[in-house]
């Protein structure tokens, strides 16, 4: 009964592949050639539920991207249509929603949804029916584990490569003033520990003993017991792998012991706009890792922060740069191959962002054959009462301040 | 470097946060003692009160502990009404049950208009002594974590004297002890309730304000609290206040020990250790709370 069951909706699934296949083929014959048509781009976004703060932000990102292209007169000659579905941030949701984008609205690109959760159940769907696959969120090694042979994440770099620079600045400096000991606390979530393990692993192997290694909830909010260890330790640097009030919590403990390290590296936390008046303007020295600012110097930054803040008012954040990176490689490689449809043209886009290197408002950005960004996250530092990009040489605003003043 | 000043750092920590639990929990067992109510809306009061020191900061521009001269007040009101118009509707034979199901839709509620005045941004009080410290034989103590400790002080040393040695207290005390026989001597054991709930808030309104010099506050924020409150309550004896000051102080001193050996993460399940241990071997509570015994 149930081998019977099975086989008939094997039956009606080859069915109904094979009619879409042709619906496909046929549709891609009159629809590709004709140039008046506009390129419809499929997407689904939590707009509603848990993520709908970042995917409204996402959600931007794409509008403020496919305006700019229109007004330049579209991507080969043809308008840009985005097509939003919204997912409800739904993992269930996301997949029917792809679905339907492909097989039954027939974009011609689709691109990601926000969030690692969300990334890998849309990325299934669009790697089954072949089409290229770049998404502005999902930094978490997991998406980067399920052979995905189409997905690009469009940012410099995942977790655990965001402090790179970093990492390459302290394990070059001469040995007198090179620290000999870390500690590292670190929040027990994929993103926040794969920022400060990256780091740890790579000064481990440069020679920087480990003191200290904390991991905390991400509910802790008392962070007198972890600080009193740091503190104890004397470690020469302090690296948290932090979120938001995590960062906070545990720099204002560490402040209230005295502890005055040479180096302190917190990720998120630092970068937000609340930070300096939550921990009492004492900030001086403390370093950050950053994927996108407003105040980064390529070409195609400095217009998209200008127009952006024009359609919306005030200007991008990191979650609209990502998906305007999401806009800008999809462009790049429509543009250099000269097709946007379903059927052969995504193998084609699917190759060549594979071996090129795209220009984007977060940098140049190339990719390994997981779809894994080969960059860096740029390092801010709060220098002078602001943050300011320190690291790489060639995108720093000042030079970074190495021992920190006290803090 | 040395461990014996990580330990000698570590005891100190504790019983400042010990004292801050203690605080914190007392008006839990207080409800519980006077009308056997399990107050999960507790600690959501406890961050209304915190929003409301930040607020007073911030917007105003007042210290966070003079907005206590608002803040004890209202809440002292605000439990009174609680209990007559809420509480007290409650049918006594499921009192217990329904008044958990009643005080979460309490804590949701509050929980749900903070994030609709204050946003779900995570706040943080800034003072100009956050991060000032003393040093006391090599280990430093935050000026803001001993402002919260005096203020726990404080306020149970005047919780205590108005429980033993006012006639309100002792009619309190009465109704704690046998509802029956306070009402036959003639006491209002209803008066008496509504004004020992709202004595319960008003120890909220300054937890919550101690809370709020040293923590970064957002809505939801409460949930994190309540499971550790209520197993202090429980390991102090229910309903009884010096037991539950003396649970939190050993229970916040051993968890801060306990973190020098293992991570936070094992520290904070003393506290779930501690509530089975005591359900299993003394269900009564194992400081004071003759008063268990009877559920």
């Amino acid at each position: 009964m149930t081998t019977r069951m099975t086989t008939m909706r094997w039956a009606t699934a080859f069915g109904a592949t094979m009619v879409l296949a042709l619906a496909g083929c046929s549709g891609g014959d009159d629809g590709g050639s004709s140039s008046d048509d506009p390129i419809v781009v499929g997407i689904s976004l939590p707009l509603t539920g848990d993520f709908s703060e970042p995917g409204k932000g996402v959600q931007r990102g794409y509008q403020a991207w496919a305006k700019i292209v229109n007004d330049k007169g579209g991507l080969l000659g043809r308008q840009v249509e985005l097509k939003i579905l919204d997912d409800q941030s739904n993992a269930d949701r996301v997949v029917s929603d792809y679905e339907q984008l492909i097989g039954q609205d027939q974009v011609d690109i689709v691109v990601g949804p926000f969030s690692t959760r969300l990334v890998v159940p849309a990325a299934r769907v669009a790697e089954e029916y072949g089409m290229l696959f770049v998404e502005p969120a999902g930094a978490a090694k997991e998406v980067f584990e399920q052979g995905f042979k189409n997905l690009f994440y469009a940012a410099p770099a995942v977790a655990d490569d965001h402090y790179n620079h970093l990492a390459e600045y302290i394990l070059g400096l001469p040995a007198g003033q090179r620290p000999a000991t870390a500690a590292y606390a670190a929040m027990d979530d994929p993103f926040a520990q794969g920022t400060a393990y990256g780091l740890k692993k790579k000064l481990e192997e440069g020679g920087v003993r480990t003191v200290v290694d904390e991991v905390y909830p991400p509910n802790t909010t008392d962070f007198s017991g972890i600080a009193a260890k740091i503190a104890s330790s004397k470690a020469d640097i302090v690296v948290g792998g932090s979120q938001y009030q995590d960062g906070v919590n545990l720099i204002v403990a560490l402040q209230q012991l005295d502890y005055q390290p040479k180096l302190a590296a917190f990720s998120t936390a630092p970068t937000s706009p609340e930070f300096a008046a939550a921990i009492g303007n004492k900030t001086e020295g403390i370093l950050a890792p950053t994927g996108y600012t407003q105040k980064a110097p390529y070409p195609s930054n400095v217009e998209f922060v200008e127009k952006y803040t024009a359609q919306f008012g005030s200007p991008p954040e990191e979650d609209e740069a990502n998906a305007y990176t999401t806009g800008q490689v999809v462009a790049a490689a429509v543009t250099a191959v000269g097709c946007a449809e379903q059927g052969e043209c995504q193998q084609k886009l699917v190759d060549w962002v594979r071996n090129n290197t795209v220009e984007t408002v977060v940098g140049p950005l190339s990719w390994d054959a997981t779809g894994k960004p080969q960059g860096a996250h740029m390092i801010q530092q709060w220098v002078g009462g602001e943050i300011q990009i320190v690291l790489p040489a060639d995108a720093k605003e000042t030079d970074i301040v190495y021992p920190k003043p006290a803090w | 470097m040395s461990s014996g000043t990580l330990i000698f750092q570590s005891v100190v920590l504790g019983v400042l946060l010990g004292g801050l639990y203690a605080l914190l929990a007392s008006g839990l067992t207080l409800y519980f003692g006077i009308m056997r109510v399990v107050m999960i809306a507790h600690s959501a009061f406890l961050i209304l009160a915190a929003y409301l020191a930040w607020w007073s900061h911030t917007r105003l521009g007042v210290d966070p502990l003079l907005s206590l001269v608002v803040t004890v007040p209202l809440f002292f009101g605000a439990g009174v009404l609680l209990q007559r118009l809420l509480l007290s509707r409650l049918r006594p034979a499921t009192l217990t049950m329904m008044s958990v199901l009643l005080t979460f839709a309490i804590a949701v509620v509050i929980e749900g208009l903070l994030g609709y005045a204050f946003t779900g941004t995570q706040r943080r009080i800034q003072l100009g002594y956050g991060a000032a410290n003393l040093e006391l034989f090599g280990a430093r103590i935050a000026v803001v974590k001993l402002i919260a400790f005096g203020l726990a002080a404080v306020a149970l040393l005047t919780l205590y004297l108005l429980l033993k040695k006012t006639t309100f207290g002792w009619s309190l005390r009465a109704t704690i002890q046998h509802r029956d026989a306070a009402r036959l001597v003639g006491i209002d054991t209803d008066r008496v309730a509504g004004y020992g709930f709202g004595i319960g808030l008003a120890t909220a309104a300054v937890g919550g304000t101690a809370l709020a010099l040293d923590t970064t506050i957002y809505p939801s924020l409460h949930w994190h609290w309540i499971g550790p409150l209520m197993a202090i309550i429980v390991v102090g004896g229910l309903g009884s206040v010096p037991g539950a000051a003396a649970a939190a102080m050993l229970l916040g001193l051993t968890q801060s020990l306990l973190q020098i050996p293992l991570n936070t993460t094992w520290a904070q399940t003393i506290f779930y250790l501690a509530l089975f241990a005591t359900l299993a071997f003394r269900p009564q509570g194992f400081f004071g709370g003759r008063l268990a015994q009877r559920f």
